[in-house]
C-alpha cells in the first residue's frame, strides 16, 4: 500500500501530491478507507452490545415467565410485523445497490437507491406508528401505565408478568426505531452529497459506512421480528 | 488503489435479497404451526441464517479485509458469553442452597407435601393434648358437639 502514493501521483488535484479527499495522516486512499471501515465495525460492535443487553433481558424474563410471553406476543400483529420485515430487507437491498452504483460511478442511480432506502425507512416507521397507536388505544403501555382493556386485551390483565413483555417490546422496538430515525438522517445527508457529486468510484467511504450502519439496523430487526411476533 | 474494491454484482445482491424474503416467508409459515419445543430454536436458526447472509453479502465481509470479520466475530462471541452466563445464573437461580445436600426446589417440594398432608387431616386426628379430648368429649350427646364438628369439618376441607 505504501507504494500507492509513489506510483500513482496522477490523481493530483492541487499542489499537493494526493487526491483532495485523502487526509495527510494516511498513506493512501486505500489505508484511509480501511481505517474508516474498521472504525465503523468497532462502532457497530458497540451497537450490537447495546442491543445485546436488551436481548439478555428478553431471554431472562422469557425463561422465567414463558406463559406470559406466549399470551402477550399473540396480541402483536404478525402481518404488520412481517410486512415491516420485508420493507427493511428491501431497504437493505437498495442501500447495497447504492454502494454498487457509486463504485461504478453511476451517481444518479446511487442517489435514487438512497432515496428509495429513505422512503422504505419512512414506510417502516409509519407502520410502526400504527402498531403502537393500536396498542396505546387499549391501554397497552410500557411499565406502570399498563392497563389493558378491550375485548382482545382484557384477559391479559389477569396474567402476571404480561406487562413485562410489553415493556421489553416497547423498549426494544423503540430503541430500534430511534436507530431507524438516525439512519434516515444520515442517509438523507449522504444522498445529498452523492447528488452534489462528492463521491465516485475512487472515493465512496461515507456511502459504504452508511450502508453498514443501515444493514446493522436491519439485522437487529431480523432478530426482533421472530422473537417478539412469532415465537 | 492497489487492489481496488470488490464490486458485488447486482445478480448476487438480488439473489441474497430473494433468499432473505424466502426465509422470512418460511419463518412466518412455521410460526403458524405448532412446533413445540423446536419453535424457538428453529426461529432463531432462520434469523441467524438471514443475519449471516446480510453480514456476508450486503455488508460484504466475504470480500472484505479479514480484520473486520475478526472484529465482528469477537463482538458476537461476547454477546454469546453475555447471554449464556447470565442464563447460567437466572435459569438455575434457587436450585442449590448452601446448608443442605438437597436442592432448594426439593426442599420446597417436601414442605409443600407436608403442608398438603397436614391439611388433609380431620380435627379428630389432630387431637393430641388431653384438653383436646376433654373439650370434644360431650360431642355424641349434646348439640354443642355437632356445632364443633361442623366447624371442624369445614376447617379440614
Amino acid at each position: 500500500m505504501a507504494t500507492d502514493t509513489a506510483t500513482a501521483p496522477a490523481t493530483t488535484e492541487t499542489d499537493h501530491d494526493h487526491p483532495a479527499h485523502l487526509e495527510h495522516h494516511f498513506v493512501s486512499t486505500e489505508q484511509q478507507f480501511d481505517s474508516a471501515k474498521l472504525g465503523m465495525w468497532l462502532f457497530l460492535i458497540t451497537e450490537i452490545l447495546l442491543f445485546a443487553g436488551m436481548f439478555v433481558a428478553y431471554a431472562v424474563y422469557r425463561q422465567w415467565h414463558p406463559e406470559a410471553f406466549l399470551e402477550a406476543s399473540v396480541t402483536l400483529d404478525q402481518f404488520l410485523g412481517t410486512v415491516n420485515t420485508i420493507v427493511l430487507l428491501t431497504s437493505s437491498l437498495t442501500v447495497a445497490l447504492s454502494i454498487h452504483y457509486i463504485q461504478k460511478d453511476e451517481q444518479s442511480k446511487s442517489f435514487w437507491s438512497l432515496i428509495a432506502t429513505l422512503a422504505l425507512a419512512g414506510v417502516f416507521l409509519v407502520i410502526k406508528y400504527f402498531e403502537y397507536t393500536a396498542k396505546f388505544e387499549h391501554g397497552i403501555y410500557p411499565g406502570a401505565l399498563f392497563d389493558p382493556h378491550g375485548a382482545k386485551y382484557e384477559p391479559l390483565a389477569n396474567i402476571p408478568y404480561v406487562a413485562q413483555f410489553f415493556s421489553i417490546y416497547f423498549v426494544m422496538t423503540g430503541i430500534h426505531g430511534v436507530h431507524v430515525v438516525v439512519g434516515m438522517g444520515i442517509i438523507a445527508w449522504i444522498a445529498s452529497r452523492v447528488y452534489r457529486g462528492h463521491f465516485g468510484s475512487d472515493y465512496f467511504t461515507h456511502v459504504e459506512l452508511t450502508g453498514l450502519y443501515w444493514h446493522l439496523v436491519d439485522i437487529i430487526w431480523i432478530f426482533l421480528y421472530p422473537m417478539l411476533y412469532l415465537v | 488503489m492497489s487492489q481496488g474494491h470488490h464490486i458485488i454484482p447486482q445478480r448476487v445482491l438480488l439473489g441474497v435479497f430473494g433468499s432473505l424474503i424466502v426465509l422470512t416467508g418460511v419463518t412466518y409459515g412455521l410460526a403458524q404451526i405448532n412446533l413445540g419445543v423446536l419453535e424457538v430454536p428453529v426461529a432463531l436458526a432462520i434469523a441467524s441464517t438471514k443475519a449471516v447472509l446480510v453480514v456476508m453479502y450486503f455488508m460484504a465481509l466475504k470480500y472484505d479485509n479479514p480484520v473486520n470479520t475478526l472484529t465482528f466475530a469477537v463482538g458476537v462471541i461476547f454477546v454469546g458469553i453475555f447471554i449464556t452466563f447470565t442464563l447460567f445464573d437466572t435459569a438455575f437461580r434457587g436450585d442449590i442452597g448452601n446448608v443442605s445436600e438437597q436442592t432448594v426446589r426439593e426442599i420446597q417440594r417436601e414442605e409443600e407435601e407436608l403442608q398438603r398432608r397436614q391439611e388433609a387431616l380431620t380435627p379428630e386426628q389432630l387431637r393430641v393434648a388431653p384438653a383436646d379430648f376433654e373439650n370434644a368429649e360431650p360431642d355424641p350427646e349434646a348439640g354443642t358437639g355437632a356445632d364443633a364438628d361442623r366447624g371442624g369439618s369445614s376447617g379440614g376441607s
